[in-house]
């Protein structure tokens, strides 16, 4: 039907790319989320005015986009601090702490949402503030902030195409290797897009599956 | 105490500017391997073979650098605007990546002695019997528009005052109509004139000769600063010369008559 250059090693070499896609999201998605989880618990308990300074220090991350953060870190781990960090660690940092920005505010929301009267009787029972948390806040808030959670790791997965400026060969890098040399731009890219469907998709649904499951009950 | 604090910081801050001063060749020998900036999508000089690793005239000669370290190499792909940030930011030790040796780039980088040269190069239909620059007159010609190739063929035909000049829009539109006879002429990069007619895409044409346009020299470059690994990077490119290895890579990558390195007239 048609002709193309690939070859099966250069399938591999894309798989081996899309490996790294989901290493680097899962440790930025796994550290984001326990950071964000803490960053969003302190917001809800030191209120608007005492949490500023940490509220002004996420917005940083939410508002400066990726590619300036993840080229600015880079330049300053090396060039200020003198340090060999790999590539890898600077894209792995800077994600998490990305994801921990976004993640602190859909935990904040999930808090919020959870009823002040439902808390408040929790205390009155005699619940300390770790058993409110634990059997009262925690179940309500997560059904609440998994949906915006699920989107949150899509997009950070997603984002994560923008490391190759600090040397990591992902996903999309893989691909534009191959392009430079097969020069058959669309093909590769269909194959790449293709990649990306398969590592969400299995997310997606699971969030679903999960969203579905704990309604019933 | 105030002054205990102040001491241990001057101590520590003297005992961290003495380690940034440590000399870059002997961190590279001690560290076993040597970082070299490669542009991998400028074929031949850097591009990547059927299983996708880095090969070309440049990658060669970051393995040659790295095996007269006695050290291990690793290619860093860099693309053209990223080569000096990436030296800058630590990144990479050495640039091997076709980099001008311009003046202004001076000013941030230390560059070694020219290691590679791209000289302007004829390339003509066999029919037309073009066997020089020269022979181009009163013929038509063309180059791919907006390159200084382009400019410099132009004003070289409005010159001579006959024959025709041609633009196109790609590399490879230009070597499509020079097969086709529709151009007699072209003048590129030598690098790109032979990696072309090797590909055997465009059949009745050769490399004939050379324009006498400005040779474009590239060289070496790392940290202004780090003169012992320039001198160790003058020496290394004269002795690639010397043994006749840089002859045997034009050979493997590029073919052709080899670029001279030396500007007449000059000391350097």
């Amino acid at each position: 039907m048609f002709d193309t250059a690939l070859s099966a090693a250069d399938l591999v070499f894309l798989a081996k790319g899309a490996g790294m896609t989901i290493l680097v999201t899962a440790i930025s998605v796994a550290i984001g989320t326990l950071l964000g989880i803490l960053f969003g618990v302190i917001r809800v308990q030191l209120g608007a005015t005492l949490s500023l300074p940490l509220t002004f220090f996420l917005d940083i991350f939410r508002s400066v986009p990726l590619l300036i953060q993840l080229v600015l870190a880079n330049a300053f781990m090396g060039m200020v601090l003198r340090l060999q960090i790999s590539g890898f660690t600077v894209a792995c940092g800077v994600l998490s702490l990305y994801t921990a920005a976004y993640c602190a505010e859909i935990v904040r929301g999930g808090i919020d949402a959870v009823p002040a009267t439902t808390r408040r009787a929790a205390r009155s029972l005699g619940m300390s503030w770790m058993q409110d948390m634990r059997y009262i806040v925690a179940p309500l808030a997560t059904r609440i902030a998994l949906p915006s959670w699920i989107g949150l790791a899509l997009g950070v997965m997603k984002d994560s195409a923008l490391v190759y400026v600090v040397q990591v060969t992902e996903l999309l890098k893989s691909t534009q290797i191959l392009i430079t040399r097969l020069q058959e731009p669309l093909f590769l890219l269909l194959i790449c897009g293709a990649f990306y469907f398969l590592i969400s998709f299995p997310l997606a649904r699971f969030g679903g599956y999960l969203e579905k499951r704990w309604s019933h009950d | 105490m105030k002054k205990l604090t102040l001491t241990t910081a001057l101590l520590a801050a003297t005992g961290l500017a003495g380690m940034a001063q440590a000399d870059k060749l002997d961190d590279i020998i001690a560290s076993g391997t040597l970082r070299c900036a490669v542009v991998l999508d400028f074929p031949p000089m850097g591009m990547r073979d059927a299983n996708n690793a880095p090969e070309g005239f440049d990658v060669d000669y970051c393995n040659d650098l790295a095996k007269a370290l006695g050290v291990t190499a690793e290619i860093v792909e860099t693309p053209f605007p990223e080569r000096i940030p990436a030296l800058m930011s630590g990144r990479v030790d050495v640039g091997v990546a076709s980099t001008s040796d311009t003046l202004e780039r001076a000013k941030t980088v230390g560059f070694s002695i020219p290691y590679f040269a791209f000289e302007m190069a004829v390339t003509a239909n066999d029919a037309t019997g073009i066997k020089s620059y020269d022979d181009m007159k009163g013929h038509t010609v063309g180059a791919v528009a907006g390159t200084y190739e382009a400019i410099a063929l132009e004003q070289q035909v409005t010159a001579w005052g006959e024959g025709e000049f041609r633009p196109y829009q790609t590399q490879a539109d230009v070597f499509l109509a020079l097969s086709q006879g529709q151009l007699d002429a072209t003048v590129s990069t030598s690098t790109v004139a032979m990696a072309n007619v090797k590909t055997g895409n465009f059949a009745g044409i050769s490399v004939v000769g050379k324009a006498p346009f400005d040779t474009d020299y590239v060289a070496l470059f790392t940290n202004r600063d780090e003169y012992g690994l320039i001198n160790y990077l003058n020496l290394f490119v004269n002795q690639q010369i010397r043994t006749g290895r840089y002859a045997e890579l034009y050979e493997k990558w590029v073919g052709g008559e080899l670029p001279a390195l030396t500007v007449p007239n000059a000391y350097r």
